[in-house]
């Protein structure tokens, strides 16, 4: 048997709003964590830069929250969207993990 | 060869393709504005042409322009990449000839005949009437050969130069994409088994298939265009394969909330759509970090030239960069959970979704070849931003962001008079479409809808003369 909420969450009138520009936020804010983390590595920004990467990874968290509390999400889709939380925070290390041991091998070789 | 600064067929080839897509390009930004004034002023052409035929032409045109500008790109990169002609090339020119004639032949049916009976008739000669892929059925064959000519082309070559990183993912992901397009050829008696099929053309091109291209040509244009090493950004492209083949194909499962497949979708749907924007972010991260890591070792080397060697097309790459995370990530995002699609569902947001997104994460990346293709026709060694260049680009991305920005107001209004308020009903539907914001918003969109139709007419004419332009290094 289906939970009714899933079906028809019945999201108040006044929710639509925050759940809206939460959700684009949650996309704003992560892209400014990846983009500062990957400046900082770069060495475009000073290291103490970092931390204001977090924060606003912390940002993004809160808003994927608000956006899934506001939504009525069900147990499932509350999981998904932790899981694509922590994606989003590991996803800059492994990608410049990767990328820099790539680019650093292949300078030794040259 | 017409121009010697062209070194093989093959590139001729694609500037035929490009060129005609870029008249296509044309075409689709005409019969949008017709179709946004009929929004506003519905007696607006009617009986000559009708809204539901100016629409078929409008997102048809899209589709088939960018396949063209596609096809193109990959005809473009092929002896850069493989260091041979590219083989087959006779007959690609042949079926080139044949694409652009049954596109014409197709666009006058649709213009001609306009209204007429359902009939087989018409799913062979006039239309197929499933939207985006309209093409009657002899069209569709006809795509077949061409697709496939194109495919055993890229093969061909593959096979027999060499074989990098790029062509590799390219043969892989075009095979894909000839071959999902079967999947919209045949009809079924349920209309859920249908629509089920018919996503796998539309959603696993664009959110699997066309996205890995784009990853392709990006690492093309960075190694051409910044000198970025082609082992990282090759690693990086196999990194983003993964994760869009891995988040894409199952991000499917958000266009089967409502259309009468299994509960199971939604949770499919939910957990891959959350996970979609992942990789959107990390091409971000890819033009961020190599852009930076190659300019920066140039500095340290002293010289403070830009590494840049065709800001035109790189001002497109790098919009693209922008343009996939704001328009297929943040616009898919803020409505593809199925507690919230419930309502936005159809709505305007899905047309702000789509224009942003199909610009953002494919026009830009095309126009950038574009700029390649008139680069290497010109033998141009560093190509400059001339102030067409900057005028066509500021005002074809301003103008589709005040679009979507138009559409998205229009949407709001819809998902709380009609859907939330109304409850979906009739009434609601037509509630939400006469009140004063998604009028006024409709009027938006058309004036923006003009001032991406003058920034294209810039942008041709860019391409059409900065090819002669003294301003250009050679």
């Amino acid at each position: 048997m289906l939970n009714p909420a899933i079906i028809r969450p019945e999201i108040a009138l006044n929710d639509f709003l925050p759940i809206f520009v939460s959700s684009s936020l949650v996309l704003v804010f992560g892209g400014i964590y990846v983009g500062i983390y990957t400046a900082v590595k770069v060495k475009y920004l000073k290291p103490w830069v970092m931390v204001i990467a977090y924060a606003f990874w912390t940002l993004t968290s809160y808003c994927l929250y608000v956006m899934g509390s506001l939504m009525h999400v069900g147990s499932f889709t509350a999981k998904a969207l932790v899981v694509a939380a922590i994606g989003l925070f590991l996803l800059p290390f492994a990608v410049y993990y990767m990328e820099d041991n790539v680019h650093k091998s292949n300078e030794h070789k040259t | 060869m017409a121009n010697n600064h062209l070194t093989s067929e093959s590139k001729q080839l694609a500037t035929w393709y490009l060129t005609f897509a870029a008249i296509l390009f044309g075409a689709q930004l005409l019969f949008g504005l017709v179709a946004a004034i009929q929004y506003i002023v519905p007696g607006f052409l009617y009986g000559i042409l009708d809204f539901s035929i100016a629409r078929i032409l409008h997102i048809n045109a899209l589709v088939v322009w960018m396949v063209f500008a596609m096809f193109g790109s990959v005809y473009w990169l092929l002896p850069d990449e493989t260091g041979i002609e590219t083989i087959g090339i006779k007959a690609g020119k042949l079926v080139y000839w044949i694409f652009v004639a049954a596109i014409v032949v197709v666009v006058l049916v649709y213009l001609f005949i306009q209204i007429g009976p359902a009939s087989d008739a018409t799913i062979w000669f006039i239309t197929e009437g499933r939207e985006y892929i309209e093409a009657p059925r002899w069209a569709d064959l006809g795509i077949v050969v061409v697709a496939l000519t194109f495919v055993a082309n890229l093969f061909l070559t593959g096979i027999k130069g060499k074989q990098t990183g790029i062509v590799t993912v390219l043969m892989a992901d075009m095979i894909a994409f000839a071959g999902l397009y079967l999947a919209g050829m045949f009809f079924t008696d349920n209309i859920s088994v249908d629509q089920y099929w018919w996503w796998w053309v539309i959603h696993l091109w664009v959110e699997a298939t066309w996205e890995v291209f784009v990853g392709a040509i990006a690492a093309y244009g960075l190694i051409t265009m910044i000198g970025a090493h082609r082992k990282v950004v090759e690693m990086w492209l196999w990194i983003e394969v993964a994760m869009l083949f891995g988040s894409g194909i199952l991000g499917l499962g958000h266009h089967y909330f409502w259309i009468g497949t299994p509960e199971y979708w939604w949770e499919i749907g939910a957990l891959f759509s959350a996970l979609e924007p992942l990789p959107l972010v990390a091409m971000f991260v890819h033009v961020l970090y190599d852009w930076g890591k190659t300019q920066g070792a140039q500095d340290a080397n002293g010289d403070k030239n830009s590494v840049i060697t065709n800001k035109p097309a790189f001002t497109w790459f790098v919009l693209n960069a922008f343009g996939n995370f704001l328009g297929a990530g943040i616009w898919g995002f803020f409505h593809t959970l199925p507690q919230v699609n419930l309502y936005t569902h159809g709505t305007q947001f899905t047309s702000a979704h789509g224009h942003l997104a199909f610009f953002g994460a494919y026009a830009t990346i095309l126009v950038g070849v574009m700029y390649l293709a008139v680069q290497g026709k010109n033998g141009i060694k560093v190509m400059k931003n001339t102030k067409t260049s900057i005028w066509a680009v500021s005002m074809i991305s301003g103008g589709v962001m005040g679009m979507t920005v138009s559409l998205t107001i229009a949407g709001y209004v819809q998902v709380l008079v009609s859907r939330a308020q109304m409850g979906a009903t009739w009434a609601g539907y037509f509630d939400g479409q006469n009140g004063l914001w998604f009028t006024q918003a409709m009027d938006w969109r058309l004036i923006l809808g003009i001032v991406t139709f003058i920034g294209f007419l810039l942008l041709a004419k860019d391409l059409l003369t900065t090819g002669k332009d003294p301003v250009h290094e050679r």
